[in-house]
């Protein structure tokens, strides 16, 4: 294929056409202290009101597909994990998934809630980083250090199931890593962690939705209605935030055996995102008890049982702590990975509240953006390449012309 | 007397130069956790060059963010001590190493030591907070032995 073939000129230097030139342009980014991840916001401010808002999402791209191609999958799996440093393991999950559909290979149902466990420990941890985050944008220091305070229980879990804080590497290929399986005593320790940290959470929560301070700066503030969040296509709890009740959890067969319910708020402001995020840390808490009783005690967490061959394009979607994650590749002869896809929740909720921070004070813009829990390092992941070979990431706004 | 000031406010500065953001929450927890809690230390987290005393760089360094980080560290006030924490910042990790058909990542301008020079090194994918204050105070030793 010759690069006249993909003609990408409608794409190319446009960025965002300036129609009308504003009074002050802010910029924040790369680095910078509202910001813990190289993104690059340019808020165009007139007096102090955001009338439009552009990111650009550039900086943290390191071709992971391009690593990948070729690579055989049992390999491969593992560095998708090294995706993204909060999600790591719904990366590894849905990775392994996706050969695990193709294949067919069935796994032991204690392997099964082993890795429902780690998400939903993730998903708490993942929660309770966003609720830190948002209230140290908010300057509020105090709710930040608390939920910190919180967080650390259940990364010492994580830290005793799997050996590590942060990239676990529990799913397999047919299962879970054997050393991750759930002795009693640990399945014991686990529940009395999770008593406490609901015990902790429960009262966090009430004090949180009771603040004044916080509320005021919250409430009403970056109000995503479900027109806009349909719209731009929010995922995850930014989307359930705004009335929209989906969640992959219930379409998933791994959820089929586990009592939970779904948060839905029908506000779409700031509070309402940032408390969707706090009760699901409960729901999350629950399903995760759960789940140690199922797997607790139980040996036989890896299925050996099976042959890798060729397998065609397969497609797989999972519900991370930020929303859906789609990752898509076929297998070739001797087992190598061939196109694989990602795409993260951000990219999408990213877009949402680049629309939604319009109209608001800049100093919520930023509390705006920070509510849709921004994680960069997934989310950048595609590039283009001119007839020059000149390389160049889409922002947004290019996706959306060239998409709707 | 200077160095007492010194010993007494050091300020750390956080660089993420697009790694998988994992070195980053560790670092943060290392910081502002109550159970770790580096504040307790006279260690404080900045955003401001000018007032920063340890650079902690996490991440392979992508090639887009490479100029910054340059930047960054000319703007830090002499004696300044650069610390590279996790396994990307030291060498590049997978994204440097590992590759298919393709070969590695082209994206990546690191590891921190080809862009500025490295004092300490934190090994680790990523290391725990214990380790990050350990390589705290290694190198607040190194400041306090560089200021005149």
């Amino acid at each position: 294929m010759s690069a006249e073939d993909n003609d990408y000129s409608e794409f190319m230097g446009k960025g965002k056409a300036r129609e009308r030139t504003f009074e002050t342009e802010i910029p924040i980014g790369f680095v910078h202290s509202a910001l813990l991840e190289p993104y690059r916001t340019r808020y165009f401010v007139e007096d102090e009101i955001v009338k439009d808002c552009e990111i650009e999402m550039d900086p943290a791209y390191r071709g992971i597909e391009r690593i990948l191609e070729g690579m055989p999958v049992d390999r491969a799996n593992i560095i998708t994990e090294r995706i993204c440093g909060i999600c790591s393991n719904g990366h590894l999950w849905n990775s392994v998934r996706t050969a695990e559909a193709g294949l067919n290979i069935e796994i032991p149902k204690a392997a099964q809630a082993i890795r429902v466990l780690a998400e939903e420990l993730e998903r708490i941890h993942s929660h309770l980083i966003f609720i830190a985050h948002a209230c140290e944008v908010l300057g509020h220091e105090t709710f930040a250090y608390r939920s910190f305070l919180m967080r650390e229980p259940v990364m010492q879990i994580l830290y005793m199931i799997s050996g590590n804080r942060v990239n676990y590497a529990i799913p397999v290929l047919g299962g879970v890593r054997p050393r991750t399986q759930i002795a009693q005593w640990k399945g014991k320790a686990i529940l009395e962690a999770m008593d406490k940290l609901d015990a902790n959470l429960k009262k966090f929560i009430e004090r949180f939705l009771a603040d004044i301070m916080v509320m005021s700066r919250l409430k009403g503030v970056g109000v995503c209605d479900k027109r806009t969040a349909i719209k731009y296509h929010a995922v995850g709890p930014t989307a359930r935030a705004s009335g929209i009740d989906f969640d992959w959890r219930i379409k998933m067969p791994e959820y089929k055996d586990f009592d939970w319910d779904m948060v839905v708020l029908d506000e779409g402001d700031n509070a309402a995102r940032v408390k969707t995020r706090a009760l699901e840390c409960l729901v999350s808490a629950r399903i995760a008890r759960q789940a140690v009783e199922k797997a607790m005690g139980d040996s036989d967490v890896l299925n050996r049982d099976w042959q890798l061959g060729s397998m065609a394009i397969q497609h797989s979607y999972i519900e991370v702590p930020r929303g859906e994650l789609y990752h898509s590749y076929r297998l070739d002869d001797q087992g190598r990975i061939r196109h694989y896809i990602v795409r993260t929740p951000t990219v999408t909720n990213l877009a949402t509240m680049e629309v939604v921070c319009v109209g608001d004070q800049l100093t919520d813009a930023v509390v705006t953006l920070a509510t849709c829990d921004p994680c960069l390092t997934c989310c950048n992941r595609f590039v283009v390449i001119d007839e020059r070979g000149r390389e160049r990431s889409m922002t947004l706004q290019d996706l959306r012309r060239g998409g709707s | 007397m200077k160095a007492l000031a010194r010993k007494r406010a050091i300020h750390v500065m956080l660089v993420y130069t697009g790694g998988c953001n994992g070195c980053d929450i560790e670092v943060v927890a290392a910081v502002y956790s109550p159970i770790h809690d580096l504040e307790q230390y006279n260690v404080m987290l900045t955003w401001n060059p000018r007032e920063a005393d340890i650079l902690l760089v996490t991440g392979p360094v992508t090639k887009k963010i490479a100029p910054a980080l340059k930047a960054i560290y000319d703007a830090i006030p002499e004696p300044k001590v650069v610390a590279a924490v996790g396994a990307c910042a030291i060498n590049g990790n997978v994204y440097k190493n590992l590759g298919g058909d393709l070969g590695p990542s082209t994206e990546i301008a690191g590891p921190v030591e080809n862009i500025i020079p490295v004092d300490a090194r934190v090994p680790g994918c990523p290391p725990r907070p214990e380790d990050i204050i350990a390589a705290a105070a290694a190198a607040i030793k190194i400041l306090s032995g560089r200021s005149d």
